[in-house]
């Protein structure tokens, strides 16, 4: 009985790995891409890294002359507190060398933070005061298209082709067969723990827990052996942490908003409430409220909260990047006395790993990133666009090289042939547990491409977490209550 | 000076002499007296009207239509009085009104008390009263932002400072949780506020002190009054109206607060923190529900016009009084 389940239980393992990469590969105009997606694996990627030169000056060229002159407004999410200073000098250098290689187009740039970006951007539509380009988070995407704010754009526009993109991610641009944007990154996180404090927890230090039934089993056992935060659960409302924490949770048990974790998604289907959605949020329920084995300010905090709690030695696992080992490197550099020493000790004891699975094996995560876009002139500040100076630092960002020097420490180039470059060789070696994230690419699930999703993703998921954790709900209510304001917002009302 | 205004009034009675206005009613015609006085405001006026009614209007206009996410504005389509009877039969709008309720009231009658409290005590001579009053307005003087900041990591439920002090005083063996419950968060912020807002009241009753006559002080103690009957009959009455006005001022404050609940708890967990600002703003900007929103501040409006009116009736029976 236990063989025939495992049996299947592999099976099924092998199923789910290559529906997701099939998904994720499935693309109507996919013809030739620059990298061999079906051999996605560390080793692969390893392979052909440092494998071609690209020049982005002289691509980019060919697209907006070099001595062109001109005038852009333009908005992107940047960095944050969350991420390392290393990212921050990669953004520096990326205006620096745009304004060196445009020295003629005057570029008026303004960076804001993740959690901020969309209501402002929504807030300068409404007054016809958009920039003239602006770089947005992979959900933001199809809302904008869907109400006829973007230009049509695709990567041949800039001079790329629509195969140096991942296939998931261009779907993420694309409204009624439309192309809106381009991909500037992709992203999968990873799955992250504490070695020293699983060993002091009695736990295996070098196995990260397989499913999320022993995370909820691991986090106790922390708690109730050494008395700190086992896993860094996060459920602040109106913050993208959130979701990208918990939907791998979420489809990890065979759950989902809609039908997005399914190979061919109509988004048709509510199944907030379905049993296996409940299971995921009974999951959480029992960190959080049973067990009290999550941080208690998880209600009300990001992950860059969670950061210092893992440096300090009072978190055992979380979701992240593989940045985090960058900030954690940053933190430390600013540690004082004996904190110092402590924090060495996480940093030696950091460890990385595949996200665990569901019940089922089914294993899931965020199929994050950003996208670059043009907006129509009627919405923007002054009535005019610039569209060779917009499509000039579209084609620079979106360039193999810049692509992934905008990604060096946390994500990957939305250009695949930025896995190509010199850049991605060195990152390779200089940035730890950069492999973990590769193989997780595969497990990689979109938003659903909905104009809602922001709404579903930022709102009403992170109220249904809330309402069950608080206990506001029980559970099976949350999951109703939530399921019910989806299905509202599919059918154009409900408050 | 006085010559000049007795010539206008001559030109005045000239004018109406040779022709002859038809009838007009005692507004008209008081308007049509003061026509100077209102050509010069008339600038002021036509600022206000677009900066002012014009927004009132397109507010008000809104929120009779229908606005889904995923539309633009101008799709919007006409609803009728919906947007009202949606809020009006919602759940979330009972708990945010009985929220914000609860933040107005408590907000405003602890921070008056606290503030007239804090100045009754700073009118007395005593050393150090002006580092005092120095330390004690630092709140109000603070950016809202800032404040709300640290007060989020003072009581951070993982890693507060309140939390480390009591665990480190083994009064607790875990922090309280202060933010991240549903009981304890709305509380927690009305501390925050009224933090901030007790030195403004604290500013208004100091201010309102200096009127009251130090002779009918010194009469009434002549006569035997005790400390609490000066207090009541003599101090109290002369800061009737500017009591009244500061209180309308922190209740119109309040009820329009958004930087401390939205900075340190975005409205939860679950709706707990939610007020009406916050939850206008969530809809209007994070659900992009434009009409709903609307018809929130449609109802809003309505609530600190009436507000306005008592604060304006207070502010004239304070000039009547003074006899201005």
């Amino acid at each position: 009985m236990t063989r025939l389940t495992l049996g299947c239980g592999a099976i099924l393992r092998g199923t789910v790995v290559i529906a997701s990469i099939a998904s994720l590969i499935s693309a109507p105009a996919l013809a030739e891409p620059p990298v061999d997606l079906s051999k996605w694996s560390p080793e692969y990627v390893r392979s052909i890294a440092g494998t071609e030169e690209f020049d982005t000056a002289e691509a980019c060229g060919k697209v907006t002359p070099l001595d062109y002159k001109g005038r852009l407004t333009f908005w992107y999410q940047g960095v944050f507190e969350g991420d390392p200073d290393l990212l921050r000098q990669y953004y520096k250098d990326f205006f620096e060398t745009f304004r060196k290689t445009y020295p003629n187009i005057q570029l008026e740039e303004q960076a804001l933070t993740y959690n901020d970006l969309l209501d402002k951007f929504r807030t300068a539509l409404l007054g016809n005061a958009a920039p003239m380009a602006v770089r947005l988070q992979i959900l933001g995407g199809t809302e904008f298209a869907s109400k006829g704010y973007l230009e049509p754009l695709k990567p041949e526009d800039v001079g790329w082709s629509s195969e140096d993109f991942w296939p998931g991610a261009m779907k993420a641009v694309t409204w009624e067969g439309v192309t809106y944007g381009i991909p500037t990154n992709n992203e999968t996180m990873a799955f992250i723990w504490n070695a020293d404090i699983f060993k002091r927890a009695g736990l295996d230090p070098d196995k990260a827990p397989a499913t999320w039934d022993d995370v909820v089993k691991y986090s106790k056992q922390i708690h109730d052996k050494l008395g700190i935060a086992g896993y860094g659960l996060v459920a602040r409302k109106n913050a993208g942490n959130t979701p990208y924490r918990f939907m791998p949770q979420l489809w990890g048990y065979g759950g989902g908003v809609l039908d997005e974790a399914d190979s061919n998604p109509t988004y048709g289907e509510v199944r907030l409430n379905s049993e296996a959605s409940k299971r995921a949020l009974q999951a959480s329920y029992d960190m959080y409220v049973r067990d009290k084995s999550v941080p208690v300010s998880a209600l009300t905090n990001q992950q860059a909260d969670n950061q210092p709690l893992f440096l300090g030695g009072q978190l055992g696992m979380m979701i992240s990047h593989p940045s985090d080992y960058n900030v954690m490197l940053d933190l430390q550099k600013k540690a004082t006395g004996s904190d110092k020493d402590k924090a060495q000790t996480v940093i030696d004891n950091m460890r990385y790993g595949l996200i665990p699975t569901g019940p089922d094996g089914k294993r899931a995560v965020v199929f994050g990133g950003s996208n670059i876009h043009i907006l129509k002139p009627e919405y923007v500040d002054g009535g005019k666009v610039d569209v060779p100076a917009a499509k000039a630092i579209i084609c620079f960002w979106t360039s193999p090289e810049w692509s992934l020097k905008m990604a060096y420490a946390g994500s990957n180039p939305g250009n695949l042939n930025g896995f190509k470059t010199k850049w991605m060789k060195e990152r390779l070696d200089n940035i730890k547990f950069l492999d973990v994230t590769t193989s997780m690419l595969p497990y990689g699930i979109p938003f659903p491409a909905l104009p809602q999703a922001p709404e579903i993703m930022n709102i009403i998921v992170p109220d249904m977490l809330q309402n069950a954790l608080t206990g506001a709900m029980t559970v099976d209510e949350a999951a109703e209550d939530a399921a019910k304001k989806v299905e509202d917002l599919m059918g154009g009302g409900g408050l | 000076m006085q010559g000049r205004v007795v010539v206008t009034i001559v030109t005045g009675q000239a004018e109406a002499s040779r022709s002859p206005e038809p009838a007009r009613s005692g507004m008209v015609r008081t308007v049509w007296e003061h026509r100077a006085d209102y050509a010069y405001v008339l600038p002021a006026i036509v600022v206000m009207l677009v900066v002012i009614a014009y927004p009132i209007y397109y507010t008000a206009d809104l929120s009779f239509f229908m606005t889904p996410p995923g539309l633009q504005l101008r799709d919007k389509t006409f609803v009728g009085f919906d947007n009202y009877s949606a809020i009006l039969t919602s759940g979330v709008f009972w708990k945010v009104t009985w929220n914000t309720l609860i933040w107005t009231l408590a907000s405003t009658i602890i921070s008056f008390a606290l503030g007239f409290a804090t100045a009754l005590a700073l009118n007395r001579e005593f050393i150090g009263r002006g580092v005092m009053r120095g330390i004690l307005i630092i709140p109000w003087v603070i950016s809202a932002v800032a404040a709300s900041y640290i007060w989020k990591w003072i009581y951070h439920s993982d890693f507060g400072i309140i939390g480390a002090i009591l665990v480190g005083l083994h009064l607790t063996d875990r922090p309280p949780n202060f933010i991240d419950s549903v009981g304890t968060v709305l509380p927690s912020l009305i501390v925050v506020n009224i933090w901030r807002e007790f030195p403004f009241a604290m500013i208004m009753m100091m201010a309102g002190l200096q009127t009251v006559p130090e002779q009918l002080l010194r009469a009434a103690k002549v006569d035997g009054a005790s400390a609490w009957q000066r207090f009541w009959h003599v101090t109290f009455p002369h800061l009737r109206n500017v009591s009244t006005v500061t209180v309308l001022l922190l209740a119109v404050a309040n009820f329009n607060s958004f930087i401390i609940p939205w900075i340190m708890t975005g409205g939860g967990p679950s709706n707990a923190s939610h007020i009406w600002i916050t939850h206008i703003y969530e809809l209007a900007f994070g659900r992009q529900r434009w009409g709903v929103a609307s018809a929130y501040s449609v109802l809003l409006f309505f609530i600190l016009m009436t507000l306005g009116y008592f604060y304006v009736r207070a502010l004239s029976g304070d000039k009547k009084e003074r006899g201005a």
